[in-house]
């Protein structure tokens, strides 16, 4: 029986022609779509957690304090709220840094007649203490301490890399969307024209008593085969589009966002694609089926 | 088999009401051949699409094979179609199918088991003459092949009671003979059968039990 449906579903196919290619490409539209702001969002959220990751406040101390007041300065930091780990940068191990950084210009370093660099506690914030909010309270905190002279970090500018995801996030959402209606109206129209030239085969099925179910089936299935290959065909776009674009993108995402590789999306993702694009196929079938009541 | 107790049924066309039966009733025992007679727009499609449920009475109680036909919830037409086969003055065959795949198409949206298929394909054409024409297209058929095709399919079911409606109607004498003959012949396999004409001369031929409608109305009932 199942054979005889998804052939009859087939042969429906053919019938609807034009209009069920047309549908196919909707969605193939939407679902395209859809997946390409998601493919966006998803590297940008691996950026943010990047960064997230890699948040640092720093507390410049007005002096290199001596080794008994060090201690009790840093347990005193790390018993404060949102702090995960806290690190002693010593004047010279700053000066050691700061030549590395200048590399081959590092004897105008060793020129300077003292070091002028201050000491200072590099503080890990927790995964809580990493909002912007407790962020700011913990710079509060850090800046009231008595050897402290300035506190340097922030990471505003990483939650707006993340509020740009969420606004990505509802853009792809909203447009998927509308194409989303189009497509579903577009799989009416092409199993509304199935049904007008089924109508014979409708009435003798009738007549001689099929099950509702095997009257409806073939209609909702040509429904969901014209929304999964819509589906894949929209995967196929986005693996082009990845496989071609990728390539030539990597090195800016490299220096803006601090990425090595873009990330293509998830197969789970890939799996929410394919069964959105059969569930849209066949509602639209479903809701040409209603005409074929009577 | 069939009891039809004080039948109405109206039809509305704007503010008029038009009946096209009036207080019909009658009965038809199990292996019964009735032909039902009366000229055009007497009622007989009306009353045989009452049968199956097609049409609902305006008043009125119809029983066939034991079910209630007015007080039928959808799935319950279903079951009770699947008992009868139903011919109709024009053949209604699927236009892109064969007569094969007409025949096998009732066949697999019942459900029927695919092994099955074939030889009762073919049971049913050789019954109505029909195997050398099996993979013919209903428009290479002849009015005659055409009417003989649908019999195939109505009885391809095996069903209890096969109603009839006008099939020999457009068919010329001898064409109109042949389906007589393999109507009669599914009769004699035990299967009742409401034949419907508006051909006295055959109605008389059949020499069987005729119900005569005349105006929506029952007035003779005789043989």
């Amino acid at each position: 029986m199942l054979g005889f449906l998804i052939g009859e579903a087939l042969r429906d196919l053919r019938r609807a022609g034009r209009v069920a290619v047309a549908a196919v490409l909707l969605i193939t539209l939407s679902l395209a779509a859809l997946g390409g702001f998601w493919l966006v969002s998803t590297n940008v959220g691996q950026a943010t957690a990047h960064w997230r990751d890699r948040v640092r406040i720093i507390v410049y101390l007005k002096r290199e304090p001596p080794a008994a007041d060090l201690q009790a300065l840093m347990e005193r930091v790390q018993g404060m709220p949102g702090v995960g780990a806290v690190r002693y940068v010593s004047k010279a191990e700053a000066l050691g840094t700061l030549k590395q950084v200048l590399g081959k210009d590092a004897s105008v370093a060793e020129q300077l007649p003292a070091n002028p660099l201050p000491a200072s506690l590099e503080v890990t914030p927790t995964a809580e203490g990493a909002t912007p909010d407790a962020a700011r309270a913990l710079i509060a905190t850090l800046a009231a301490l008595p050897e402290a002279d300035e506190v340097g970090g922030g990471i505003d500018w990483i939650e707006r890399l993340a509020r740009g995801q969420r606004l990505l996030d509802v853009i792809g959402l909203g447009v998927g969307a509308v194409l989303a209606l189009a497509a579903i109206l577009t799989v009416t129209t092409a199993t509304t024209l199935v049904l007008h030239a089924r109508r014979e085969e409708l009435e003798i099925m009738r007549l001689v008593g099929a099950p509702e179910l095997v009257v409806r089936a073939p209609l909702l299935l040509q429904g969901m085969l014209q929304g999964l290959v819509g589906a894949v065909m929209a995967i196929w776009v986005l693996i082009a589009l990845y496989t071609i674009a990728g390539p030539r993108l990597e090195p800016l995402v490299s220096q803006t966002l601090g990425l090595e590789r873009l990330t293509f999306l998830r197969p789970q993702t890939v799996v929410v694609l394919m069964f959105a694009g059969t569930m849209l196929g066949g509602f639209g079938g479903w809701l040409a089926r209603g005409r074929t009541e009577r | 088999m069939i009891e039809l107790h004080r039948v109405w049924k109206v039809f509305a066309v704007g503010p008029v009401k038009v009946p096209a039966l009036s207080d019909v009733s009658f009965r038809v025992g199990k292996g019964e051949f009735v032909t039902l007679h009366g000229a055009s727009g007497a009622g007989k499609t009306t009353l045989l699409r009452l049968l199956y449920r097609e049409e609902l009475p305006t008043e009125g109680e119809i029983e066939v094979l034991d079910y209630d036909v007015p007080a039928l919830r959808v799935r319950e037409v279903a079951e009770l179609r699947r008992s009868i086969g139903v011919v109709f003055q024009d053949a209604k065959l699927l236009p892109g199918r064969t007569v094969y795949e007409n025949v096998a198409f009732v066949l697999r949206v019942l459900g029927t088991p695919r092994r099955e298929i074939t030889p009762r394909v073919f049971d049913a054409l050789r019954a109505v003459g029909l195997s050398s024409r099996a993979q013919a297209y209903p428009a290479q058929l002849s009015q005659g092949e055409a009417q003989r095709a649908a019999l195939a399919r109505a009885i391809a079911r095996n069903p209890l009671l096969l109603l009839a409606d006008e099939p020999t109607g457009s068919l010329d004498e001898s064409m109109a003979a042949e389906v007589l003959d393999i109507v009669k012949d599914i009769w004699a396999g035990g299967t009742t059968v409401l034949f419907a004409t508006h051909q006295a001369r055959l109605a008389a031929a059949l020499r069987q039990r005729t119900l005569t409608l005349v105006g929506g109305r029952l007035v003779k009932d005789e043989g």
